[in-house]
């Protein structure tokens, strides 16, 4: 039995990470377009080295990615605090909009929101992106950090006004040190959401601001370079070390 | 806490100023993915000065939709294929072209000019062209045995064949076999044409259009329709691939520049399309993508092996039997994805 369920598990793993673990050996293919094995090879990565275009726009969508997530995760916090903390009129109905978000599928967030920036004529490039990436993640920021919440010991607010605190400082000092764990996940969430959109961006995307996921989605027709290979290795390689170093350094606290 | 907002407020409006009121020395192109090489673009901007944003598709309805779901989104130049041309220009999508301005048109094909998707060349310049034929691969099949679309039908290519994944494409080849036009509007024609598919279903292998030259190369499929430039790339790693042009006729299509409506920088725009036109920039796009340019004079500055590789540029006899690709009225499409749908389900 014990060698059935470690065999599922492996299988899961193998599930999940088999196909990245493909892509990164492709990288290093000595080939333009076949699958099969031609040889070891650096060309790929020396080759994306002067891929300006390609580079480009993959710090677009990591500039994208790091503001629409820092922006999500400071309001969504503030949200699901105020959801937690307060009581107030319509409090329900805003719970529940929220979360309907999650629900509404890309392509109808997407158009509407298109809809919306050509009838305001705002227009397409890095600031329609931006808020429509800010859209897409302030409902996963808002139940990553509510749910931390619902884990806090509520005796710990009276406690704290009891001493002589205020809300600010109950804020400042007690909320934000206990919700850390949270906040961490809750923008590395965000920040991987918007990092691979690929609906929503297509239609609130403008002509001077190019990302890497639709770079990369209309490439595929013509079988996907393998520079695109190196590249998503590099950032595989880096979220990697992104997640590590995370866990490591709250490990020490 | 009032005084902060101020700040935050006129700075964020301080920066959509700057991205609003860009400036006029740019120009952005949205076209068929790989089809403006990047050495082009950046000798356009060094010699003009004018920075090119630069993004691209794979398929007609991504543009179709995205200039549908807002005309002021800001392209100055997209590159829709034939019969798009003719949609998007009976659409009120495209502005007419000031030839005039367009001193370089000279150089454009003959051959090219005044085709049946857009009368008088109003709405389009030719950019690219390319066929869709017959792929072999000769280490499985005798390539001698297959001269049309017919063959495809021959018991002995029983779940051997690849068909491209795009209902006109394939719906061509019933058309063709039946000596019917591909451009017909003709309900009984395309439903005759349904039929005839159905036939040719056993002998299907798969339906396929992403990543064709891999499959082509390691040999996933070995006979099947395939556009030329794909069969011309693959042939650089596997020489045992052949490229047919089928008795019975083929499809050739045209992905041509235009100018949309309420393009921002027009006068950029004819900058780019004449810098375009010039032979020696037009040669890149087939030194790279190994499709034909549409420029007569781009040929010169092409490496013999390349001017002389029937794959890229077939015979002026065989070029004969080429079809140009035109747009289809409402019902004929309404019948397309019909039948498309129950041809998928039968496969």
């Amino acid at each position: 039995m014990k060698v059935i369920s470690r065999l599922f598990l492996l299988l899961i793993y193998a599930f999940l990470y088999v196909p990245i673990i493909v892509l990164i050996i492709y990288s290093f293919n000595n080939s333009q377009y076949s699958m099969l094995w031609h040889g070891f090879t650096w060309a790929w990565y020396q080759q994306l080295s002067s891929d300006s275009d390609l580079i480009s726009s993959a710090v677009n969508s990591i500039a994208l990615g790091v503001s629409a997530s820092s922006i999500a995760t400071l309001l969504g916090t503030l949200c699901a605090v105020s959801l937690y903390r307060y009581n107030f009129k319509g409090q329900k109905l805003l719970y529940f909009t929220v979360f309907l978000l999650i629900l509404m599928p890309d392509i109808v967030i997407g158009t509407s929101l298109l809809i919306l920036f050509s009838t305001a004529n705002f227009e397409l490039g890095f600031f329609s992106l931006l808020i429509a990436h800010i859209t897409l993640c302030l409902p996963f920021v808002v139940i990553v950090i509510y749910s931390r919440l619902t884990t806090v010991d509520e005796n710990i607010f009276e406690a704290a006004l009891d001493l002589g605190a205020t809300n600010s400082i109950i804020f400042k000092r007690i909320l934000i040190p206990l919700l850390t764990p949270g906040l961490i996940a809750a923008w590395l969430l965000s920040f991987t959401l918007s990092l691979d959109d690929v609906i929503i961006s297509y239609f609130v995307s403008g002509p001077n601001f190019q990302i890497l996921p639709l770079q990369i989605f209309s490439m595929v027709k013509l079988g996907v370079d393998p520079e695109i290979n190196a590249l998503t290795s590099i950032i595989f390689a880096i979220t990697v070390l992104f997640v590590l170093i995370s866990h490591f350094s709250l490990r020490k606290k | 806490m009032k005084r902060y907002q101020l700040i935050i407020f006129a700075v964020l409006l301080f920066l959509m100023n700057s991205f609003c009121f860009a400036d006029s020395k740019e120009l952005n192109i949205y076209v068929w993915y790989n089809e403006i090489p990047q050495s082009v673009i950046k000798k356009f901007e060094k010699e003009t000065g004018i920075h090119v944003n630069y993004a691209d598709y794979n398929d007609n309805e991504v543009l179709y939709a995205k200039l549908k779901a807002d005309p002021n989104s800001g392209y100055d130049i997209v590159e829709p294929s034939s019969y798009f041309v003719s949609r998007m220009s009976r659409e009120g999508m495209l502005q007419p072209l000031d030839k005039q301005k367009l001193y370089n048109f000279k150089y454009i094909d003959n051959a090219f000019r005044n085709p049946n998707y857009d009368a008088n060349d109003t709405y389009s310049i030719p950019w690219m062209w390319g066929m869709t034929g017959i792929f072999v691969n000769k280490q499985f099949f005798n390539p001698n045995e297959i001269t049309s679309w017919k063959d495809f039908w021959n018991k002995k290519y029983y779940n051997q064949i690849m068909l491209l994944d795009d209902p006109r494409e394939v719906f061509n080849i019933g058309l063709l076999t039946l000596g019917v036009s591909p451009n017909t509007n003709n309900l009984a024609d395309i439903k005759a044409g349904y039929e005839n598919l159905s036939k040719l279903l056993p002998n299907v292998k798969l339906f396929n259009s992403d990543a064709i030259p891999s499959i082509f190369i390691d040999a996933d499929a070995t006979i099947g329709m395939a556009w030329n430039g794909d069969v011309y790339r693959a042939q650089q790693e596997n020489p045992n691939l052949v490229f047919i042009y089928p008795q019975d006729g083929f499809v050739i299509w045209v992905d041509c520049m235009t100018i949309p409506k309420n393009a921002p920088h027009l006068a950029n725009a004819y900058k780019f399309l004449n810098f375009l036109m010039e032979p020696e920039n037009a040669s890149k796009v087939t030194m790279v993508f190994g499709y034909a340019t549409a420029n007569a004079q781009a040929k010169n500055y092409l490496p013999k092996a390349m001017q002389n590789n029937p794959t890229i540029f077939p015979s002026d006899e065989i070029l004969k039997r080429g079809i140009f690709q035109t747009d289809l009225n409402n019902q004929a499409l309404q019948a397309y994805a019909k039948y498309w749908e129950l041809l998928k389900l039968n496969a």
